[in-house]
């Protein structure tokens, strides 16, 4: 072959959608690409003009695809451009000026359009927008992601098929029943027959009243002495929890998790009042699990001390990785991880009172809630980064007042310390439990928050913008429901500090690219790497913070899902909105799987280091955030106001 | 350039006629670079004798509108008249089937010149080298206007008016020039890679003649 076709080659192997092509495909491209250069300051292209029959891929050098002389992106070398020509033959959107000399590789589009249709990667490829300059079509991530995971993929592994969906997990459709007119007897029978271990109690429609399990058969009528003679209805467990069978497997297991069901009853349209259509067991998702997220809580939930959480929490890591090396669907993830450290949280606080409760015997009675910071508070904790959390009790008569700031304070200590031991980082601001000032009563919350909305300075609230996430993870729901009140009362009352808020949530810009030294830390111990926290994730938990306390939105914490309800919200930018959601899962998955392969916080990122696919999905991540950062620059007159 | 004015004259082949032919119009000394093809050519030879050495292959890329064609990319091998089993043994890679006889390659090599500007590392050496395959056929010289990429070198940085003793031509290989030029080299020695090489340097250099007033074909060969 041809040495200069097999250079051409060997160059465009090593880079998507290129390196998707069959040998004889991709020697066909090298043989009809052309070699241009641009010295630096020349265009290539300019907006408007109509598409060349050439797309283009940088070889060496940096070109800049501008609109309106602003930069929209930096393509380096190998960074696909001009795709717009290959999809749509329209004029092109962008200009494109070369940042440096570059050496730029075309490839007629009619050679390549054949491939396009013969090679599903391919097209997938740019379907998701990986190519650069397409932002203007609003990649779609989600395309990324299945993109990601088709390209990832190294083997067939049937053992991921349990998460790709329903249709590859067996549902008991066939369902047994029986009235509640039935004896337990009857019931036991019908059981004993099919050989299964539940039985669900239904009307004359079929609608689903309860469930009777070989556990109530035990210990509710065995135990008790109950007549086996006595109607079913007696004994079954009632009302029933119900969900449609076409949700999606992850939906479905997590409310199995989250209401500690053994049987999740499935019917036509999701609720009671409709036919029973299919039943799904834990038993059956157990066995074809290992370090199941069940397994795990409820040996999590049966430990006797710390220690034993500490390695529980361990075996949660290997499940998590597996789970994000398999891209099973963030929020069940963030659901899982989110879980396992509530329960961790919530034992350590059983242990903590239990520990104390002798020398505080007065404090049994006072409520209190342990509230979770952060991203904790978000249900996005994946590593065990920085804990961040804090008291709040319940307003206490005076003459008890420094025993019970004692009694919390040690309480929330203990908490802190089995967290450290279960493997969480110390909280470097010291935002934590064992802080005096952050174990407070109610009363001196509510003052904490309303001092925060009433004089919101940039340092304050930088400090203080964690602290809006909060969520209860044990103790008295009330008291968390009623300090929220509180918070949207005054933000009510004073809403200029959303405007404070939204100039803060507008400090980070998004990056535009890679690779260029604006975009790395230029200093210190990360020094030319990528700060995916600060940059990317940070901006966007803000924004959402933002514009779910603007619509006075309680109970969201999750930022994906504040997205999401946005898009609900905001029909006109529902797109946007979903975007940005996606966006965020994709930022989250990256920095665990980051976190995890370097056993670290995953914060920083070696760009060098991502593939060439990794690289592209992440920059795509960057398009909602500026796009947001636009129309909260315009909602909150940013312009006009200083602070 | 080396032919003996007094050898007898061949006789011109055919495929040689139509080839000068092409020649009877020469380009306009105002043409722009960009509007000009080039062919960057190189050979691989068993020495650097012209006399006694000969040409083991060929391979060019041209560029027309300033950009580089790999679709015109070409190696050819020419048959030796030196024993095969001497070269197959400096060069075993050769694959013999592929041997082109000496009028097969020159009728190739002329129809892919046509009246191109011919561009080369150390140009003069491979044009009679290539002359000497192509003479039994009538062919005395190679009338395309040709550009020795290390002269271009030279000239660019050292101004229009040089000195060649000045110059220190260690400086001015390939090798130094592509490491200058920011060329990655790879396949060097091979024919094809060193053309390739060549062809990289050369829109590079244009690039930059460009910016000192070089913009023609006439201002390029002044």
């Amino acid at each position: 072959m041809n040495v200069i076709i097999n250079r051409v080659a060997e160059f465009l192997r090593k880079h998507p959608p290129f390196s998707f092509l069959e040998e004889g495909d991709l020697l066909s491209v090298a043989q009809s690409v052309e070699i241009s250069y641009l010295s630096k300051d020349e265009w290539l292209f300019h907006q408007g003009e109509p598409a060349r029959p050439h797309f283009f891929i940088l070889k060496e050098g940096q070109i800049m695809l501008q609109e309106a002389g602003e930069i929209r992106e930096y393509c380096d070398v190998g960074d696909v451009f001009g795709i717009l020509a290959l999809l749509g033959k329209r004029p092109y959107v962008l200009d494109a000026l070369a940042g440096e000399n570059c050496l730029i590789y075309a490839i007629p589009v009619a050679i390549f359009e054949k491939l396009l249709e013969k090679n599903p990667k391919v097209s997938l490829y740019f379907a998701a927008g990986f190519a650069a300059g397409q932002v203007v079509f609003k990649a779609d991530l989600e395309k990324g992601q299945e993109a990601r995971m088709e390209f990832s993929r190294k083997s067939e592994d049937h053992s991921l098929l349990i998460f790709s969906g329903q249709s590859a997990f067996r549902i008991s459709k066939n369902v047994l029943t029986c009235q509640p007119e039935n004896t337990i007897r009857e019931a036991a029978q019908l059981m004993d027959e099919r050989q299964v271990s539940s039985i669900i109690i239904c009307n004359e429609q079929g609608y689903p009243l309860g469930i009777i399990t070989d556990k109530d058969l035990r210990s509710k009528v065995l135990s008790k002495g109950i007549s086996p003679d006595k109607p079913c209805s007696e004994i079954m467990s009632s009302p029933v929890i119900t969900r449609k069978p076409d949700t999606a497997f992850a939906d479905l297991y997590l409310s199995m998790i989250k209401n500690r069901l053994h049987h999740l009853i499935l019917t036509e349209d999701g609720t009671a009042e409709s036919p029973v259509s299919g039943i799904l067991s834990d038993h059956d998702i157990l066995l074809s699990m290992g370090n199941s997220p069940a397994v795990l809580i409820h040996a999590l939930n049966n430990a006797n001390t710390i220690e034993e959480m500490a390695q529980i929490r361990d075996r949660a890591e290997t499940m998590l990785r597996y789970y994000l090396e398999n891209e099973v669907a963030m929020d069940f993830v963030a659901g899982v991880m989110t879980e396992i450290n509530d329960v961790i949280i919530q034992q350590a606080i059983a242990f903590g009172k239990k520990h104390l409760g002798k020398d505080y015997p007065e404090m049994e009675e006072v409520p209190f809630a342990f509230l979770s910071l952060g991203s904790e508070g978000r249900e996005e904790q994946l590593l065990r980064t920085d804990q961040d959390n804090a008291i709040l009790y319940g307003n206490v008569e005076a003459d008890l007042k420094e025993k019970a700031q004692e009694y919390f304070q040690h309480l929330g200590s203990y908490v802190v310390e089995a967290m450290l031991t279960c493997g969480f980082s110390a909280c470097p601001a010291n935002i934590m439990a064992s802080n005096a000032d952050l174990v407070l009563p109610l009363s001196k919350w509510k003052a904490k928050f309303s001092e925060w909305v009433l004089h919101p300075s940039p340092e304050a609230l930088l400090r203080s913008s964690i602290f809006f996430d909060f969520r209860v993870i044990s103790g008295s729901l009330a008291l968390g429901d009623e300090l929220s009140f509180h918070v949207f009362e005054e933000i009510k009352k004073k809403p200029v500090f959303l405007n404070f808020l939204a100039k803060n949530a507008l400090q980070n810009p998004p990056p535009l690219g890679f690779f260029r030294n604006f975009l790395v830390e230029k200093s210190g111990e990360h020094r030319d790497q990528f700060d995916i926290k600060a940059r990317a994730m940070m901006p966007l938990t803000d924004l959402a913070r933002l514009l779910v306390l603007y619509h006075g939105v309680s109970g969201i914490n999750n930022t994906f899902k504040r997205f999401e309800k946005l898009a609900e919200i905001e029909p006109n930018y529902q797109e946007l909105f979903t975007q940005a959601a996606k966006a965020y899962e994709i930022l989250m998955r990256m920095r665990a799987i980051e976190g995890l392969q370097n056993g670290n916080s995953g914060r920083y990122i070696a760009p060098e280091k991502l593939g060439k696919i990794q690289r592209q999905l992440l920059k795509n991540t960057f398009g909602p955030i500026g796009e947001l950062q636009d129309i909260i620059q315009v909602r909150f007159q940013l312009d006009f106001f200083r602070s | 350039m080396s032919w003996w004015p007094f050898r007898p004259e061949e006789k011109k082949e055919s495929f040689v006629e139509e080839y000068l032919a092409l020649f009877e119009s020469s380009i306009p000394p105002i043409r722009k670079i960009n509007q000009l093809e080039f062919i960057v050519l190189d050979t691989e030879t068993t020495g650097l004798d012209v006399k006694k050495d000969h040409i083991i292959s060929f391979g060019a890329v041209k560029i027309k509108q300033g950009k580089i064609r790999v679709d015109s990319a070409i190696e050819l091998y020419p048959e030796s008249s030196k024993s095969l089993a001497n070269t197959a043994k400096i060069h075993g890679l050769i694959k013999r089937e592929n041997l082109l006889s000496p009028k097969t390659f020159s009728q190739k090599l002329l129809s892919y010149l046509g009246s191109g500007i011919i561009v080369g590392h150390h140009i003069n050496f491979d044009l009679e080298m290539l002359q000497k395959i192509s003479s039994p056929f009538g062919l005395k010289s190679f009338p395309n206007p040709h550009l020795d990429t290390l002269d271009l070198a030279v000239r660019l940085e050292y101004g229009p008016h040089i000195n060649w003793n000045e110059i220190p031509m260690r400086e001015f290989g390939l090798d130094q020039l592509c490491e200058r030029y920011q060329i990655q080299t790879e396949d060097r020695h091979t024919a094809a890679g060193d053309a390739f090489l060549t062809a990289q340097l050369l829109i590079k250099m244009l690039k930059s003649a460009e910016t000192k007033g070089i913009d023609s074909f006439g201002k390029l060969f002044r």
